[in-house]
């Protein structure tokens, strides 16, 4: 059983302290010791943007030139045109994954380059899967943060329907999914509240849940130790998630960056279909804020779900999202229509680029200068559930460490996308030289960095 | 080729196996525990969000409506409380810490169910008060007596954050209570080596939370305490108790909702260019439609029957105008009787045959699908892998019917889709929506079918010809039955024990309907009994 003692005070309580308003102050090296950058280099961010139902790969692989850093967007990419120069599009490698129906394979695999457990999912036409073997590649990320944030991770959905391996992309740990929030109002509540709640409120809320969890941190223990080792793992993961969380509070958020303000979230239907791009807006506008107000250096967001049945009412496209993508490649229409989809997500990317590159970061020059976005798809084909191909974009360059505004093609190559998994891996100064099922991993991506 | 029996239901053929009928009756000479002493396994469950919600509501006074903040519980075989689905993450235990601490402060400032509980006013910082205060929360909370270092740890938490006054250390005792795993799961003390009857508390915790989807009630806690569970008629006596409740048809009509594959409905949406009548207000109202029904049928005769015949329904004036029906006299929702050639209890409401239908057209598929998955039990084999599967476009001169005519002219398709088509062509006079239609791509509709592979085979005309059939099933009771086990025990049927059990809960529906059923289930020994633990 721990008992906290009083934290440093934070800059931020200082402020509120001197007129209760975020003001722009320079920074106190004193205040926040705990927060102090690596002389090594910058604070970097990794972001994972998801959308569903593979793609259309004639409309969305880039036309190569002569280098790899001679190419033409394609249709679906040609929204990312202005941040060009920003982008590593990588075609070819075979999206691994195994167990289940090849959407569970899919969004199983995508992050964490792993198998399926057997469990109690049933797909179609495949034995019922449960969850990947192994964490997704953002939480080896933020394992390996050297400074720990007050979130260790921020997982954002939009509409990401039920709660099963259709819809879980990103994992604490084998077995363990970490659910997205889709609703904006829960996001801002929870992620921001040391912003909008009074230093001496929030002083004293703090005491009081460090006593409750310790109480029920206690109980579990005890509790645990009563049941079976089957059941004793189910409470110890929770167990684990309620230190989580009493870890957050003894994090103080210290903000050194004059763009972090509590955000503003307007009232939105979280679950209408036709709200799909307002909260998928207020999600990115919640994401980036996160960012600069350094409360977590790794987020993900969630578009709807494999299988995703959004209707893109918008587009003037009435069909679900699913239905379409199973049609044959000859179906003309169908093929516009997913085009125009992708395409659309192509612009939420561009959308999500265009608030990091105008969100100053804290230390100086913007957020998207020290961040990397994957864009991924838990299929490459929507008719054939093919993964071999599947689409990948990155955009950012990780502080200089990704040569970005690239075409990168292994086509034909037959390499498993565990090897751009572990890429990643070290362009976040992770040093590993495998990631997910080792008998699938290669070693990094040859000419990616 | 059939290809049958995948391992998810292989109900029918260990029924025959363990030559455990379902034509028995459940009779007098039954030897208790019924179905033998081996209950099956009995993993750790946790609370469900539903139950959650209910449970606080009780609890402290706060909208069970509080829960939809929780992560949504994981669904497989169909429902919210399968325990070997559920998973947990910081999101989890911030919503609950938020969840709690709601729950506690709401409490904490009602000095009427405050005195409720204590006996006293324990905000007034009496300490033996508080004491009884903790005591007897602690014991609805956590559904059995609190030992004695619990309490003293309780106690702690109480004069820790009782800062600035006594109310706020009743807070966060609260809170604390509510986030323990006492709460939010159910252990269940374990067996050695045995199996052998549950200690009365957790037996309590079972039929509470199976008969009304919340935690026991102070009642049913002193039947526990008094040993008045441990006798049959005992135990029957508390169910029939807590059968006669509102919370026990809530309850149906939580199983029945995630049975029918329902829950969505409040979200559902069409193409409003194609169903002009269809608004934002319409799903909110179907979804309703069907609550009134299932709560009706529940207080009348909940058998298999009326929920799949019955000709009535509950309409308002607007969902009354969506349907084409006259508007019911009175205000909001009143029960009105249909004709029976058209209509035929949840089969023929617009929630169901809204659900299962696409945005802008009606699927044969997906309602013949749901006849055959959920209630005969008895799901088509999927798709082969190299089939590009995909609905028909939507054509204004072709029927629907016409328009799924590959799935019978590709061999590859027919041998499967020949046991769910026909059925859903039998739904044909609904459109997408759920309204009635007589035209479909400009021709007379065709509601002809046929029903094959089962114990009521036949030709089919329209969803009465088919709900009549189905409604005098023995497969579909069975069907029936082995959806509230797998609710009731929160697990797929794996062993000999449980097909007995399912035989045995199929028995009693067929011979009177869910209630008895119900009733049915409390006596089974995978109810009373709890297996030793497997060796590790």
């Amino acid at each position: 059983m721990s008992r906290h003692p009083g934290r440093p005070l934070s800059r931020r309580t200082i402020l509120r302290g001197l007129g209760g308003a975020a003001i722009a102050l320079p920074w106190l090296e004193a205040m926040a010791p705990r927060r102090a950058r690596a002389a090594t280099g910058a604070t970097k961010r990794f972001i994972v943007m998801f959308s569903a139902n593979g793609t259309i790969p004639s409309a969305w692989t880039p036309t190569p030139g002569t280098a790899d850093t001679d190419f033409t967007l394609s249709p679906i990419l040609s929204p990312l045109e202005p941040h060009k120069a920003d982008l590593v599009v990588v075609s070819g490698l075979e999206q691994k994954g195994g167990g289940g129906d090849g959407h569970q394979t899919g969004m199983g695999g995508m992050l964490t380059g792993q198998m399926l457990n057997a469990g109690p999912f049933a797909g179609v036409g495949a034995a019922p899967a449960g969850w990947p073997m192994g964490p997704s590649v953002d939480q080896r990320i933020a394992e390996g943060l050297a400074v720990p944030t007050k979130l260790r991770s921020l997982e954002l959905g939009v509409q990401v329907g039920s709660a099963d391996n259709w819809g879980r992309m990103i994992y604490r740990a084998a077995n363990q999914p970490l659910p997205p929030d889709d609703d904006p109002a829960s996001v801002y509540a929870r992620v921001f509240s040391d912003l909008h709640t009074d230093p001496a409120v929030l002083a004293r809320l703090r005491r009081r849940r460090q006593s409750i969890l310790d109480g029920v941190g206690a109980q579990f223990t005890r509790i645990s130790g009563r049941v079976g080792s089957a059941d004793r793992q189910r409470l110890d993961a929770h167990l684990t998630a309620v230190r989580e969380i009493e870890s957050r509070l003894t994090t103080d958020l210290v903000v050194n960056n004059p763009s972090c303000k509590d955000p503003v979230v307007t009232p939105v239907s979280a679950g209408a279909n036709d709200s799909f791009p307002a909260v998928g807006a207020l999600q990115m506008d919640l994401l980036v804020m996160a960012l600069a107000c350094d409360i977590t250096r790794v987020a993900s967001l969630q578009w709807s779900r494999s299988v995703s049945q959004t209707r893109f009412s918008w587009l003037n496209i009435t069909e679900g999202h699913h239905d379409l993508s199973h049609r044959p490649d000859d179906d003309a229409g169908a093929v516009d229509k997913l085009t125009r989809i992708n395409n659309w997500y192509a612009t939420q990317l561009a959308g999500l680029i265009n608030r990091l590159k105008t969100t100053p970061d804290g230390a100086g020059g913007m957020l998207f200068d020290n961040t990397v976005v994957l864009w991924c798809n838990e299929l490459a084909k929507g008719n054939t559930h093919g993964r071999v191909g599947a689409p990948y974009v990155l955009a950012g360059s990780a502080g200089g460490a990704l040569r970005t505004g690239r075409f990168v093609r292994y086509d034909g190559q037959g390499l498993p996308h565990n090897n751009l998994l572990v890429s990643i891996l070290n362009l976040m100064d992770v040093p590993d030289r495998t990631f997910g099922k080792p008998d699938w991993c290669t070693g990094p991506l040859t000419g990616l960095l | 080729m059939r290809r049958r029996c995948s391992a998810l239901f292989v109900l029918p053929a260990l029924l025959a196996a363990a030559g455990c009928g379902g034509d028995q009756q459940v009779s007098k000479e039954d030897i208790y525990p019924l179905c033998s002493s081996d209950p099956g396994p009995a993993p750790l469950r946790r609370i469900t969000r539903f139950e959650l919600g209910r449970t606080l509501s009780d609890l402290t006074g706060v909208p069970a409506s509080i829960s939809d903040g929780l992560p949504p519980d994981e669904k497989t075989l169909g429902f919210d409380d399968i325990a070997a689905a559920y998973s947990v993450s910081s999101l989890h235990a911030a919503a609950y810490l938020d969840a709690a601490e709601l729950a506690g402060a709401t409490l904490a400032a009602d000095a009427v169910r405050l005195a409720a509980v204590a006996g006293c006013d324990p905000t007034a910082g009496d300490s033996a008060c508080v004491s009884s205060f903790i005591d007897a929360f602690g014991r609805r909370a956590w559904r059995r007596p609190l030992e004695s270092d619990e309490l003293e740890a309780m106690q702690q938490i109480y004069t820790d954050t009782a800062d600035p006054g006594p109310s706020d250390g009743i807070a966060g005792v609260v809170a604390a209570m509510l986030q323990s795993p006492q709460f939010l799961y159910r252990p269940e003390p374990t067996m050695a080596t045995d199996s052998q009857p549950l200690e009365p508390y957790a037996l309590a915790t079972r039929l509470s939370l199976l008969l009304t989807g919340a935690g026991p009630d102070d009642a049913l806690l002193a039947a526990a305490a008094s040993g008045a569970l441990d006798s049959e008629n005992g135990l029957l006596a508390q169910t029939d108790r807590l059968l006669t409740g509102s919370r026990a048809a809530e309850l149906f009509v939580h199983v029945a909702t995630q049975w029918w594959e329902l829950d969505a409905v409040p979200a559902l949406d069409k193409d409003r260019a194609l169903y002009r009548t269809w608004t934002d207000a319409t799903p909110g109202a179907l979804a309703e439609e069907t609550r009134l029904y299932l709560t009706d049928a529940w207080q009348g005769t909940p058998n298999m029957k009326t929920l799949l015949t019955a000709p009535v329904t509950f309409v308002d004036a607007n969902l009354a105008s969506f349907y084409g029906l006259p508007a019911p006299g009175g205000t909001g929702f009143q029960r009105v009787d249909l004709d029976p050639t058209r209509a035929a209890g949840v089969l023929t409401q617009g929630s169901f045959l809204a659900e299962h239908a696409k945005a802008d057209q009606t699927s044969p598929v997906l309602r013949g699908k749901f006849v055959r998955a959920n209630l005969l039990c008895d799901p088509p084999p999927p798709p082969p892998p190299d089939i590009v599967v995909m609905p028909p476009t939507v054509d204004p001169r072709l029927s629907t019917r016409q328009r799924f005519a590959q799935h019978t002219a590709d061999q590859r398709c027919a041998s499967c889709h020949a046991e769910m088509d026909p059925i859903g062509f039998a739904f044909e006079h609904y459109d997408a929506a759920g309204r009635w239609r007589d035209i479909d791509g400009g021709q007379p509709v065709d509601a002809s079918g046929m029903l094959t592979g089962t114990d009521v085979d036949g030709a089919l005309d329209g969803v009465p010809s088919l709900a009549t059939r189905l409604g005098g099933s023995a497969q579909v009771a069975g069907c029936a039955a082995t959806q509230w086990f797998r609710y009731a025990f929160g697990r797929q049927e794996v062993s000999t024990g449980d097909v007995c059990t399912i035989g045995r809960l199929t028995s009693a529906l067929r011979s009177g309907d869910f209630r008895t059923m119900v009733r049915a289930t409390v006596r089974m020994a995978a109810f009373r009994n709890r297996p030793p633990e497997a060796s590790p």
